[in-house]
């Protein structure tokens, strides 16, 4: 009797202490919260850990970090987050898989946080964060599903996200006489002469599957050419979308040796390790050519907007952070989101070599990195409708583009009837969907 | 006559120790079930829906026979299905000639054959993840030592190996030849050596010459050692993936994309979980039929007076 007494004065003293206390900081409810954050091992992301331990000084809330290789992360991802009780509280996705995730209920709308006074700091301005980078990784269900719109809900912030920029080895171009192309006129120009000369011209992924595609999408859009058109059929038949092809085609038949077997990683390193004189792909590869670590290149690189075709469209693509439905530690989640993609975070990642989302952090560190400048400037042409990131994506990406390029870049063979062939394909896999029904 | 016979004493129904049997191979029978049936059944019940990690199984759409009607007509089964038997055909065929000669070779005790015998079987502890690594990086076209060798001894334009249909295919087949020979050698050498010698002494009193005490002699008397490597090296061809996936991930193209690295392309690239196991139902059903039709063929287990 006396001991159930005494537990319930402790217990209800205890109930008094905490409803009573005021917190000196909004982290301290959370301190000794350990989170779980699945993320890629990219450069971005490696230099990104010194700033998690900067978090846990700060705020006291613990980080376990797995790092995966990117395209890993789905398969693991999809996993965890389809159990009862995840072990992730955040995930950071590939822009392309935002799609798939919400419709499979596996995310939180990050509103729920934003309702709540106690974990928003005032001083985060969210209008600052890139609007290209905001909308691509971090909302869904607007136009067409993926794109801006009124009907599109925030689930993600951009971090890692990106553009694409040209990158060019300045040393060989001076050497022979090459100008920067600003036209894919001038690229394939360049490529020419550079072939001419037995220098390896320009590295891009063109491993079967997901790369070889993301490779050609590079051209697509500056060339004009889409996915789909407006009532979701497929137009990678048409000859803006063949002319893309093409330019992979003379890039594998001009670039450094090997390119029908290159992965991210690969495409980046003949760059980084002086076997090409250009790089049309992310702009991280400004932050990895001035890692020692990584690049034989460093203050040789110049930087210049992506050539334009028929009109100005570089990539929207990257990774964004979100939280899982199923993670436990919902609100410590956010204050680490929080926390990474603020002003003071952005600039902290820069310090650290990795790559701003904010647009005030591009324009603080211009002087300092000249990339900056030639993103800046490139974040208006970033294309919203780049790819289609819808949950068929996958099979399309990989099962019918990822095929049908493969035969591109490693034969002669003429490549209209191979983009006839997988335009039939991919209207098969909508058809099956059931994107036509409305019509 | 049978009424003659004394009337058979009526046993109990339930002898002392009747269960003892049964109580001691449940265990086993358990593991067997849970083990291996389970997932084969589960296999089988997947390939009847439509189904992708992340959402639930009760909720997945039940569609009948449409991934078994589909993969029928599907060019894409049909292309990696020979595919694999190309590569089966090629491996194994040169796998056992290489590894019987090896074994005959290092037979008889020459000096330093147990060094080569260890050397040789060192493939074999590798793990498949690393042989994939080791062998990409070895046939990359950059930065690979196979192009630098090729280029500095015999001035051979640097290939790219793992990214040109044949070349990739090539360059599987030389990988597991690699890996797999040791195999066949290891398990023949062990044949060889239980061989009782007054056969093979017997045979060369008769005057054999070497190649009719090996085709002869030797080899019909471990034919059954034969049948069962061989038997293991064809089912291994079904299953292997992890060699490919990591050298070439099944490119370019389909190039080198076997029947289990394109259900698991099929699975977890593409989310068609139903369909993959569709594929996986047709995958046990040509291993099984492989296996009967050797097993029917020459049966290690039917006679064993020939070990």
């Amino acid at each position: 009797m006396n001991s159930i007494f005494k537990a319930g004065t402790v217990a209800i003293g205890a109930l008094l202490l905490s409803t009573g206390a005021a917190f000196a900081n909004p982290y301290e409810k959370y301190e000794g919260t350990t989170i779980v954050v699945s993320w890629p091992a990219l450069s971005h992301f490696n230099k990104a850990e010194e700033l998690i331990e900067e978090f846990t000084e700060e705020t006291g809330i613990e980080v376990e970090v797995d790092a995966l290789q990117y395209l890993k992360l789905r398969d693991r991802q999809l996993l965890e987050m389809s159990k009862d009780e995840g072990e992730y509280d955040i995930v950071s996705w590939v822009v392309m898989w935002k799609g798939e995730y919400v419709s499979k209920g596996l995310l939180t709308p990050l509103s729920q946080f934003y309702t709540m006074g106690s974990l928003v700091d005032p001083s985060y301005d969210i209008n600052d964060i890139a609007d290209g980078y905001l909308q691509n990784g971090g909302i869904v269900g607007g136009h067409k599903g993926y794109m801006p719109g009124k009907s599109g809900a925030m689930y993600g912030v951009p971090f890692g996200a990106e553009t694409s920029i040209l990158a060019y080895r300045k040393d060989i171009f001076e050497e022979q006489g090459i100008d920067v192309p600003a036209t894919y006129d001038e690229l394939r120009a360049a490529m020419a002469k550079l072939g001419e000369a037995g220098i390896p011209a320009m590295t891009s992924r063109g491993k079967t599957g997901h790369q070889v595609t993301a490779g050609w999408l590079l051209h697509l859009a500056p060339l004009g050419g889409k996915i789909f058109d407006d009532e979701w059929n497929p137009v990678i038949n048409s000859p803006e979308a063949v002319e893309a092809a093409q330019v992979m085609r003379e890039i594998a038949q001009t670039g450094p040796k090997g390119i029908p077997t290159f992965g991210f990683g690969e495409a980046s390193a003949a760059f980084l390790q002086g076997d090409a004189a250009m790089y049309l792909d992310t702009l991280k590869i400004a932050a990895m050519s001035r890692d020692p670590k990584l690049s034989k290149v460093d203050g040789k690189v110049g930087f210049a907007l992506h050539p334009v075709g028929s009109r100005c469209g570089s990539e929207t693509g990257g990774f964004a952070m979100g939280i899982p439905a199923n993670s436990q530690n919902k609100e410590a989640a956010f204050l680490f989101i929080q926390y990474m993609t603020s002003k003071k975070g952005d600039q902290r990642m820069v310090e650290l070599g990795g790559d701003p989302i904010r647009i005030s952090t591009l324009q603080n560190n211009a002087d300092k990195f000249p990339d900056y400048s030639v993103v800046a400037e490139q974040l208006p042409c970033a294309d919203p409708d780049w790819r289609p990131l819808i949950p068929e994506w996958n099979e399309l990406n990989i099962d019918v583009l990822g095929q049908a390029l493969t035969e591109v870049i490693t034969t002669d063979k003429p490549i209209q009837p191979i983009m006839d062939a997988a335009n039939e394909k991919a209207r098969a896999i909508m058809e099956r969907e059931g994107y036509y029904l409305w019509q | 006559m049978t009424a003659e016979l004394p009337a058979p004493v009526a046993k109990p129904r339930f002898e002392s120790g009747f269960l003892t049997p049964y109580a001691f191979i449940t265990p086993a029978l358990l593991v067997m079930l849970g083990g291996l049936l389970y997932p084969v059944i589960m296999a089988f019940y997947l390939s009847f829906y439509d189904w992708e990690i992340g959402r639930d199984l009760e909720d997945a759409p039940f569609v009948g026979m449409t991934n078994f009607a589909r993969m029928m007509t599907d060019p894409q089964v049909w292309e990696v299905l020979w595919v694999t038997i190309r590569f089966g055909f090629w491996t194994i065929t040169i796998e056992m000639t290489l590894g019987v000669a090896l074994a005959l070779l290092l037979e008889k005790p020459i000096r330093g054959a147990s060094v080569f015998r260890t050397i040789f079987i060192l493939p074999l502890m590798v793990s498949p993840v690393v042989v994939g690594l080791i062998w990409r990086y070895l046939f990359d076209a950059r930065i690979g030592w196979i192009n630098y060798y090729l280029g500095a001894w015999f001035g051979i334009e640097p290939q790219v190996w793992l990214g040109d249909a044949q070349l990739a295919f090539f360059a599987i087949v030389f990988t597991d030849i690699w890996q797999w020979t040791p195999f066949i050698f290891i398990i023949v050498i062990a044949g060889l050596q239980a061989l009782p010698s007054e056969v093979v002494e017997a045979s060369t009193i008769d005057g054999a010459n070497w190649y009719q005490q090996i085709f002869l002699v030797k080899l019909p008397m471990i034919k059954s050692i034969l049948v069962i490597a061989l038997l293991m090296r064809l089912i291994d061809v079904f299953r292997g993936m992890e060699v490919m996936l990591i050298m070439t991930g099944g490119g370019p193209g389909r190039s080198t994309e076997l029947l289990s690295l394109h259900i698991y392309n099929r699975a977890f690239e593409t989310q068609q979980l139903g369909y993959a196991s569709a594929i996986s139902v047709l995958l046990i059903a040509i291993v099984f039929g492989i296996s009967t039709l050797i097993l029917t063929m020459a049966n290690p287990m039917k006679s064993r007076a020939d070990v």
